[in-house]
C-alpha cells in the first residue's frame, strides 16, 4: 500500500484514524459551544474556512474546556497537488495553538515543496453568536520551508517568515431565507509568496497588509455553504501570483467529524497560469 | 444617466417588495413558532435535557420547575410578539452570583435549539428566536 500512497498521506491517514477513534470513544467530551462554531481547519492549521483563518477558535470548547482537532486536506489543481496535515488545540476558548505541514507536489514541473507552520490565535473579546460586534481574535503563524533552494532561485529572500493577523467573525441570525449567515474578515501582515511555499519576500518588496474575507450560509445547523477571498502579495517578478478564491460546502456530521469540499481558483502559481481545482478536507475533533 | 433609467424601476421594485415583506401579511414570530402550545412543548423538552445534564441542573436546585417553565414560556411568548407580558425579574438579577460560565450558557442554548428542532419548529423561526435571545447573554452574565 505504501508504494501507492505518498508518505505524507499515509502519515495523515494514520493520524486521522487515531483521532477518529479517540473522538468516537470520548463522545461525552464534546465542547459546549454550538455545532459549527469552531469552523473547519484552514490550510495553515488555524480554525477557519479553507483558505483563510476565522476569528473563532477550533473545536467547540468553551470556558474551562479543552478541545483538539486533527485535519487532513488535499487540493487537486491543474499542475499541482497540495496535501495538508494539521492539528490544533483550544484552551478555554481563549487560546488556539496549531501546527500544519503543507506538501505541494509539482506535478508538471517535477519535485515538491514542503513547509511547516506553527500558529497561535488569541480571542481578544466577544462571541460569534452573542456579542453585537461578534468575536475578535489576533493570531501569528511561523512558517518554515523544508528546502528553500527553489523559492530562492525564483527570487525569494527568505526560507522562513511570520504572518500576523487580526480577524473578526459574526453570525447574523435569520439573515437570508430564514438561514443564519456567517461573516468573516481578516487583515494579515505577511511577506509570504503563495502562502510561504514559494518563500518570503522578493525583488518586488517585503511585508504588506492584505485582506481576506468569507461568507457562509448555514442551510441547516450542520451544513454551511459559502465563498472565500484571500488577497495575496505579489513579490516575485519571476513568478507573479494572484488572489485566491473558493466556493465551499462544509458538513458537520456531529461535534466530532466534519467534511469540507470546495472549488478553488488560485490564479497563477510559479509561472503556470490559472490554477483551478477541487479541495477536500476531513476534520476530527475531540 | 443610464444608471438612473435602469436603477429607478429596480429601486421601485425593491421598495415595493420591501413594503410587502413588512406588512401585516407576515405572521408574527409567535405564530411561526406554533403559538403557546408549541412554546410549552419546547420548554418542557428543553427542561428534560437540562435535567439530564448534572453540570447545568444544579443551577435549578432551588427552583420551582413548574413556576420556571411557566415564566420562561411567557418570556418566549413575549419576545416573539405573542399575547404575553413577561413580568418576572430582569435577567441580570434572576441569574446574579450563580456562577454561570460560558460553557453553561452555551449548553442551555444548545438544549433550547435541539428542543425546537425536535418539536418541529421551522428553521427560520428557530433562527429568529435564537437571534432575539442572543443579546440576553450580556444581561445573564452581567452579575456573575
Amino acid at each position: 500500500m505504501s508504494t501507492f500512497i505518498p508518505k505524507a498521506t499515509a502519515n495523515g491517514m494514520r493520524l486521522l484514524i487515531i483521532a477518529l477513534g479517540l473522538s468516537i470513544s470520548s463522545s461525552s467530551l464534546a465542547g459546549s459551544r454550538l455545532i459549527g462554531t469552531g469552523g473547519v481547519g484552514a490550510i495553515e492549521g488555524a480554525a477557519g474556512g479553507g483558505l483563510s483563518p476565522w476569528a473563532v477558535l477550533t473545536s467547540t470548547a468553551s470556558e474551562q474546556e479543552f478541545g483538539a482537532t486533527a485535519t487532513v486536506s488535499r487540493a487537486w489543481l491543474d499542475d499541482y497537488r497540495l496535501t495538508v496535515e494539521a492539528a490544533s488545540a483550544n484552551i478555554y476558548d481563549r487560546v488556539e495553538l496549531s501546527a500544519a505541514r503543507q506538501t505541494l507536489d509539482l506535478e508538471t514541473l517535477g519535485g515538491e515543496l514542503e513547509q511547516t507552520i506553527v500558529g497561535a490565535k488569541v480571542r481578544l473579546f466577544g462571541d460569534v453568536l452573542y456579542h453585537p460586534w461578534g468575536i475578535w481574535s489576533a493570531g501569528v503563524q511561523h512558517k518554515n520551508l523544508a528546502d528553500d533552494s527553489t523559492p530562492k532561485a525564483l527570487g525569494a529572500e527568505h526560507g522562513q517568515g511570520n504572518d500576523v493577523y487580526l480577524s473578526a467573525s459574526k453570525l447574523v441570525f435569520n439573515a437570508v431565507a430564514g438561514r443564519n449567515l456567517l461573516l468573516n474578515a481578516t487583515l494579515r501582515n505577511t511577506n509570504a509568496n503563495q502562502g510561504g511555499l514559494l518563500g518570503f519576500g522578493g525583488d518586488n518588496g517585503g511585508r504588506e497588509w492584505v485582506a481576506e474575507g468569507s461568507l457562509g450560509l448555514f442551510l441547516t445547523p450542520k451544513w454551511v455553504v459559502g465563498m472565500e477571498y484571500r488577497q495575496k502579495p505579489d513579490r516575485l517578478s519571476a513568478a507573479r501570483e494572484d488572489d485566491w478564491q473558493s466556493l465551499y460546502s462544509a458538513y458537520f456530521f456531529n461535534k466530532h467529524v466534519s467534511l469540507t469540499a470546495a472549488w478553488l481558483s488560485l490564479g497563477d502559481i510559479a509561472g503556470l497560469p490559472s490554477q483551478n481545482g477541487a479541495y477536500a478536507s476531513l476534520q476530527a475533533t475531540f | 444617466m443610464r444608471f438612473h433609467r435602469c436603477a429607478t424601476p429596480l429601486l421601485m421594485a425593491l421598495w415595493l417588495t420591501g413594503c410587502a415583506a413588512q406588512d401585516a401579511t407576515q405572521p408574527s414570530l409567535y405564530t411561526q413558532l406554533g403559538g403557546m402550545q408549541t412554546i410549552d412543548r419546547v420548554v418542557e423538552n428543553m427542561l428534560y435535557r437540562v435535567a439530564d445534564d448534572p453540570e447545568v441542573v444544579v443551577f435549578f436546585a432551588n427552583t420551582n420547575i413548574d413556576h420556571f417553565a411557566e415564566a420562561f414560556a411567557t418570556q418566549l411568548c413575549d419576545i416573539s410578539d405573542g399575547p404575553c407580558q413577561y413580568e418576572g425579574p430582569p435577567m441580570d438579577r434572576a441569574h446574579q452570583h450563580m456562577g454561570i460560565n460560558d460553557a453553561h450558557f452555551n449548553r442551555v442554548v444548545e438544549y433550547l435549539a435541539d428542543a425546537m428542532a425536535e418539536e418541529g419548529v421551522p428553521l427560520a423561526a428557530q433562527n429568529e428566536l435564537l437571534g432575539r435571545l442572543a443579546p440576553l447573554y450580556d444581561d445573564v452574565m452581567r452579575l456573575q
